[in-house]
């Protein structure tokens, strides 16, 4: 009786400690390898977004990377197994414009209308509830839940130049990793919303002849800038010793860098004319453009087709990203055509869907991006085929964020973003199951936390 | 001889007994078939390859076994479905400018007609969305909007559209506002008083000089009568919970409206039978999915349920997207198409007429391209009171005589 006490003794004291020190050797041990990691996703219907899509195929991904894809891939035996039998699988949505991550009041800087020197990544906040919460990086259920692993994040439309966008995962391991393309492009609007008169103000601009002004006489700032900065940077020698060091301006560094064609400009734009303006001004200056929402790009889809100008859809099911309800845009709505995106894509426009959604935690916001899918979904009711209604939220966001060296496909190289559908991706009744970001599962539809 | 000849007609009146269309047929009398789809009637299982009949306006026959008559005009829609002319139970459609009298917040007598623009642009997208009766009303900015109206998207004459005007008082709670609630039961029982008073002085044979009229107050006195409707506006569990309790005391016929937490207080809502509708398109709106979930919730617990899209919240065109939403979030198909359809039919009283396939109603159809949920399903021809309202082939030529 005495010895199994003690027994019972030893064992009590020495059984957590054990288990501890073996979890710990465990996970030491899984941590070393994360870089060599293997992991087959077997058996699913792979929309690679890059070609054929492959019955029954097999992804085969090392650590954070996405080694093999294909119908014959060979598994390795010490790859772990995850079976996708009669599921699909796509790469992650890369939602192309979002304010996602922001708190709204962080938007836009209503003071100036030009703030080109202002970076959405200073207000992201990818971490989950303000002093809250176990882990750094946040596992957003609401968005993993539509699949989407990669968003484009802007600056509000209220501004003339709003301000520098980035593009970020919706998670990551590290802060770092997360961070896809920082600045990814320079937000403007030309538009009504930029107009201080719909917040009944008497302060630049209130037509659009003020905005493009505006952006004209910031641009042209910028060039004379460029050149003073040359000069100062060709003088040598003693001249370079004696005069004084170069007054260095972070508004005319950032409109510096659209004029180098180091970023591009992103101008939401929805009547043709203000798409015409954008057009107009891009080639005064020589900059890179990307159309923004371009509800009337239809009109002029030769010339969008034609000078490489790529546009970003919003979403089908509410289309009016500029001005809020259908109520303010009588003018607008008869500018729409459903079959914006489909005259577009027959044209040759490299042309995304995006949600230009709101998100931020508790702040009352819908995550709109997670409806991405079924956004498409309506899509493909108008003349886009289905292939290129997935590409639109797929591939062709990559290329038009300037990512898609590492996500936007199901290719060997690129990272291990990917989602597993339990049914054909455009049916209203088919849901995300799992979200891989960078080879890890982030998210489970069942039985993951609520 | 004599005989013989009688003999003769009886057979003629007999054969013309049988066969109706022996007779010669007058042009109102056509007769239109729409063959071959799949009929959803709303209020039986699924017709796989079905007949409709529609003859002046209404629906003759609607059946796999319908023989079509001779004569009849037919419509091959082989591969096709038919759906009910979808119905929007709450929208202030046509009345964007107008809907909030903001400096009466007890308005009652105002009427949404009189704000109403017929000749809007929306009502055709609405149609061309497979909307054919729409409900719209006044705003939410005030505590008593006013007085909605029930109208068609689509008739040749704009006026002959409209379903009833009726005397339903559209109310709304914006939370929070403790004086919102006495404020409104005072409206109440001054309306009860002013129906003691006329009801006396029509007792007394109309001695003495009459009372004073009151536009508010009568419009109040047929809902406390239960006779009109009352629909609120509404977001909060405990805000329904208070209208629950002023309809217990003054027995009205309540409908919520948005209904948001509607599902956490579902037993309560279903013991009195009050009809809830809401709004599931969470691809416009910030919806949680818990509420999302909480339609199948408030359907198990036998709420009649409508979704409707709040226009120009959601665009009236996308009430059929609810519908799959609400099928996304576990709503039986046929049960999501009722809550487009006859379950707005009927808390709005007007299923007599509209809501469901069945002989005898309006001709209201909508013929879609594929399964009627998806959202890649597009809506082929609308057909309101028999008459081709919508044909997605002929798009640019209807366009062009609305002008």
């Amino acid at each position: 009786m005495k010895n199994f006490r003690r027994t019972k003794l030893v064992f009590n004291s020495f059984l957590p400690l054990s288990l501890t020190l073996v979890f710990f050797i465990f996970c030491l041990g899984r941590e070393g390898d994360r870089e060599t990691q293997l992991l087959a996703i077997k058996g699913g219907t792979i929309l690679t977004m890059a070609g054929e899509r492959i019955e029954e195929g097999v992804v085969l991904i090392k650590g954070k990377k996405i080694l093999a894809v294909g119908k014959e891939v060979e598994i390795p035996e010490e790859a772990a197994i995850f079976d996708a039998q009669g599921k699909h699988v796509l790469p992650g949505i890369i939602d192309s414009m979002t304010y996602y991550g922001i708190r709204p009041f962080d938007l836009n800087d209503m003071e100036n209308p030009v703030t080109p020197e202002n970076r959405i990544i200073f207000a992201y906040y990818p971490f989950g509830e303000f002093m809250r919460g176990k882990e750094g990086i946040n596992r957003d259920r609401e968005i993993l839940s539509g699949g989407v692993t990669s968003v484009y994040i802007a600056p509000g439309d209220r501004q003339v130049i709003g301000g520098q966008g980035a593009v970020v995962k919706t998670w990551a391991e590290s802060y770092d990793e997360l961070i896809l393309r920082e600045p990814a492009a320079l937000d403007m609007t030309i538009g009504d919303t930029a107009k201080y008169e719909m917040k009944r103000e008497a302060k630049t601009p209130v037509t659009r002849m003020g905005i493009s002004t505006l952006i004209r006489t910031n641009l042209l700032q910028a060039q004379e800038y460029l050149r003073k900065k040359k000069e100062a940077e060709e003088k040598e020698g003693e001249e370079k010793e004696k005069s004084p060091l170069f007054p260095r301006d972070p508004r005319m560094e950032a409109l510096a860098a659209l004029l180098n064609q180091e970023i591009p400009a992103r101008i939401e734009a929805d009547f043709a004319d203000d798409i015409r303006t954008a057009l107009r001004i891009a080639d005064e200056f020589g900059f890179k453009l990307i159309i923004d929402s371009g509800l009337g790009a239809y009109k002029l889809k030769e010339t969008l087709a034609e000078k490489g100008i790529p546009v970003v859809l919003g979403p089908p099911t509410h289309p009016f990203v500029q001005g809020g309800e259908v109520s303010m845009t009588r003018e607008l709505y008869r500018e729409m055509n459903e079959y914006n995106a489909s005259e577009l894509i027959k044209a040759g426009v490299l042309t995304s869907l995006a949600s230009f959604g709101f998100g931020f935690g508790r702040f009352g916001y819908a995550t709109q991006g997670r409806w991405l899918l079924i956004e498409a979904a309506y899509l493909a009711g108008f003349g886009v085929p289905d292939e290129e209604v997935l590409k639109m939220i797929t591939i062709n966001a990559a290329q038009i964020l300037g990512v898609d060296d590492r996500v936007g496909s199901i290719e060997a190289g690129k990272d291990a973003d990917l989602i597993i559908l339990d049914g054909y991706p455009l049916d209203i009744k088919t849901w995300v199951d799992e979200v891989f970001i960078d080879g890890v599962n982030v998210y489970s539809r069942k039985g993951g936390r609520k | 001889m004599r005989k013989n000849r009688n003999g003769v007609l009886l057979f003629i009146f007999i054969l013309i007994l049988i066969f109706p269309e022996l007779l010669p047929s007058s042009e109102e009398q056509e007769i239109l078939a729409l063959k071959g789809a799949k009929v959803h009637t709303a209020a039986s299982p699924p017709i796989p390859s079905a007949v409709v009949l529609i003859r002046e306006g209404k629906i003759l026959e609607v059946g796999s076994k319908v023989a079509i008559p001779q004569g009849a005009t037919i419509i091959d829609l082989e591969g096709k479905e038919i759906i009910p002319g979808l119905i929007d139970e709450h929208s202030h459609i046509g009345s964007y400018f107008d809907v909030n009298e903001f400096t009466q917040p007890l308005g009652p007598e105002n009427r949404a007609l009189d704000a109403l623009n017929l000749d809007d642009e929306d009502w055709y997208e609405a149609l061309k969305g497979g909307v054919t009766t729409v409900v719209t009303g006044p705003g939410s900015g005030e505590r008593m909007g006013g007085q909605s109206v029930t109208i068609k998207t689509w008739g040749k004459d704009p006026l002959q559209r409209i379903l009833k005007e009726s005397r339903e008082a559209k109310m709304a709670v914006n939370a929070r506002d403790l004086s919102h609630i006495p404020s409104i039961r005072k409206m109440f029982y001054k309306a009860l008083e002013y129906k003691d008073k006329w009801e006396k002085y029509e007792a007394s044979e109309k001695k003495g000089a009459p009372p004073e009229k009151d536009l508010a107050l009568e419009a109040l006195v047929p809902v406390l009568e239960g006779k009109e409707k009352l629909r609120l506006h509404v977001h909060f569990a405990n805000d329904m919970l208070t209208f629950l309790r002023l309809k217990d005391e003054f027995g009205f016929d309540l409908t919520f409206i948005h209904s948001s937490e509607a599902y956490k207080i579902a037993r309560e809502i279903a013991k009195r039978k009050v009809p809830v509708i809401t709004l599931p398109l969470a691809t416009r709106i910030p919806v949680c999915d818990e509420m999302l979930l909480g339609i199948k919730e408030l359907f198990e617990a036998g709420v009649k349920v409508s979704l409707h899209t709040d226009h120009p919240v959601v665009h009236q065109k996308l009430l059929r997207l609810n519908a799959g939403m609400a099928i996304r979030y576990g709503v039986p198909e046929e049960e999501a198409l009722k809550m487009v359809t006859l379950n707005p039919a009927q808390s709005s009283k007007i299923n007599s007429r509209v809501g469901s396939i069945e002989k005898g109603k309006d001709a209201d159809l909508v013929v879609l391209n594929g399964v009627w949920y998806q959202p890649r399903t597009r809506v082929e021809m609308v057909f309101v009171d028999g008459t081709l309202a919508y044909d997605r082939a002929n798009e640019e030529k209807f366009k062009e005589e609305r002008k």
